[in-house]
């Protein structure tokens, strides 16, 4: 019932959102429209049942309208197995480059997700970094948050400049398999707990993209079901995330990396726990429209933590990744269209594996 | 009698190739600029806030929100205002822009293929920002130039 009047208000978003938007029609607002659909194919054992982020189709849609402060922003990620509200943001820009946002958004405390989010065609590599996934992957921090978001940034200097993200809401409840964070759509069962996010970034040059900076959340997260609870030995975790990252341009190369230290402390009996988990991914653009990228993620005491365990949902897939290595090549053979192939070899809590992908990903229009 | 008619044709065409290259519109001396509308009161730019523009960050005049529009009517044009601009290659500028509907809702710039649309666009907006080869504007009242972005 809640998707039938889902449709109708994305039905009608989407038919105000006039992709040609009329700059002639001398009005002051103006709105986008923007689908990122990607198709993958896996080979290598270790993965039969797909996860929703690496689904054989998803598709991304992003729908967004700016009138004078205002704006209104959407993203609506579908997947043979899936369709959900990844984000639905109502915001207002307090001065030039000031953001208040209100509804569900990303979590600022991420280094990669608040660069790509859910498009696949603007990440090079295939797939993410396990400590990045989320919530439906087996995704280790809450990434969906349903509160207050305040974005700014800032001029430092004469050319860096200074990004301060933070956010205040509701974090997901946990039950084995993982989060579940707030649907905006839908019931939403169990208590959900507080969320704090930052993220302060420095920008060595204010209009640029390269950043680097430090990264905080804070959770209080109920456990939902008595398995759950039982493994934890708690009714509820607190976890404190640490983290620093880089995103750092340099001519034909493009360097992206982040650490996090993972503090989980648990309710009555249950042994606070702790663990920590980084990435670095190198890409260098090549002739002939081809990236090259490669990856290395890394991680210690995750295969002892209880926490962790209660996101291996035992169906037989790699989950949860200690270790990878990845490496592989893309191909931007026509505009807004990219062919990209990787290779990998897994560590997970239970096995190891290579694994090979290949995927086509566009942005349309 | 043949050789001297293929030397007198050789002649010939050179001079009409030299002709040509003399009278046809040179290079030299064009001049790609920045307009606005001529009902606009936008102050001159300068480069930083240009750029700043046209990656989608937020530049107000006067408690008016400024619009970039991108001016794709031409290749030559395209490539200067990347050179010039933006400073970053065709791929990256696209993928950047694309990035900015993913951030925060941001509203990609405007694009306009056709160059008469996009100065009837401008004209009609006194918050669009654009930028057009100087000729094709030095006669036009409905808009004003703001500044030089290259010149040869």
């Amino acid at each position: 019932m809640p998707r039938r009047w889902l449709s109708g208000v994305l039905a009608a978003l989407l038919t105000s959102f006039n992709a040609s938007t009329a700059l002639a029609e001398h009005e002051h607002s103006s709105s986008e429209f923007e689908v990122f659909v990607a198709a993958e194919g896996l080979a290598g054992p270790g993965q039969p049942h797909r996860r929703d982020d690496d689904s054989w189709f998803n598709a991304d849609v992003i729908f967004g309208m700016t009138r004078e402060k205002f704006r209104v922003f959407g993203e609506y990620f579908i997947t043979p197995e899936e369709h959900d509200l990844e984000r639905f943001q109502v915001g207002y820009e307090l001065v030039p480059d000031t953001m208040v946002w209100v509804g569900r958004f990303h979590q600022p405390a991420s280094g990669w997700n608040t660069e790509h989010h859910h498009g696949r065609y603007l990440q090079t590599a295939i797939t993410r970094p396990t400590i990045e996934n989320w919530e439906d992957e087996e995704g280790l921090i809450p990434q969906h948050i349903t509160g207050v978001l305040v974005e700014s940034r800032r001029p430092l200097g004469r050319e860096a400049g200074l990004q301060v993200s933070g956010g205040i809401g509701a974090s997901p409840t946990l039950s084995t398999g993982g989060y579940s964070p707030i649907n905006l759509i839908d019931n939403n069962p169990g208590r959900h707990g507080l969320s704090l996010t930052a993220r302060l970034a420095y920008l060595p040059e204010y209009v640029g993209t390269s950043s680097t900076g430090l990264l905080y959340g804070h959770d209080h997260v109920f456990l939902r079901s008595a398995a759950a609870s039982a493994a934890l030995g708690s009714s509820r975790a607190t976890l404190g995330i640490y983290g620093a990252y880089a995103d750092l341009a340099v001519g034909d190369w493009r360097f992206i990396g982040a650490a996090y230290y993972a503090d989980i402390q648990l309710d009555g009996p249950g042994r606070d726990e702790s663990f920590v988990s980084g990435y670095i991914q190198a890409e260098r653009q090549l002739p002939y429209h081809l990236t090259a990228f490669a990856r290395t993620e890394d991680s210690a005491r995750m295969q002892k933590s209880r926490y962790v365990s209660l996101f291996d949902d035992h169906s037989g897939d790699i989950d949860i990744t200690l270790r990878r290595l990845a490496g592989g090549l893309r191909w931007d053979y026509a505009r807004r269209q990219a062919l990209s192939l990787e290779l990998s070899h897994v560590v997970s809590l239970d096995k190891r594996a290579y694994q090979a992908r290949f995927q086509w990903s566009a942005a349309i229009p | 009698m043949k050789i001297v008619l293929a030397k007198v044709y050789a002649a010939l065409m050179l001079s009409v190739v030299l002709f040509l290259c003399a009278i046809a519109p040179a290079d030299a001396g064009e001049e790609l600029v920045l307009i606005v509308s001529a009902q606009s009161n936008i102050d001159p730019l300068d480069s930083t806030l240009v750029r700043k523009l046209f990656l989608g960050l937020t530049v107000n005049h006067l408690g008016s929100r400024l619009r970039p529009v991108l001016n794709e009517s031409d290749e030559r044009i395209k490539e200067l205002f990347l050179q010039n601009v933006v400073s970053m290659s065709d791929s990256n500028y696209d993928r950047y822009i694309l990035r900015l509907s993913l951030l925060q809702g941001r509203t990609q710039p405007v694009v306009f293929k056709d160059k008469k649309k996009l100065i009837d666009a401008i004209a009609a907006d006194p918050s669009a920002v654009g930028y057009v080869w100087a000729k094709d504007v030095a006669h036009d009242a409905h808009v004003k130039i703001l500044r030089v972005l290259w010149h040869d």
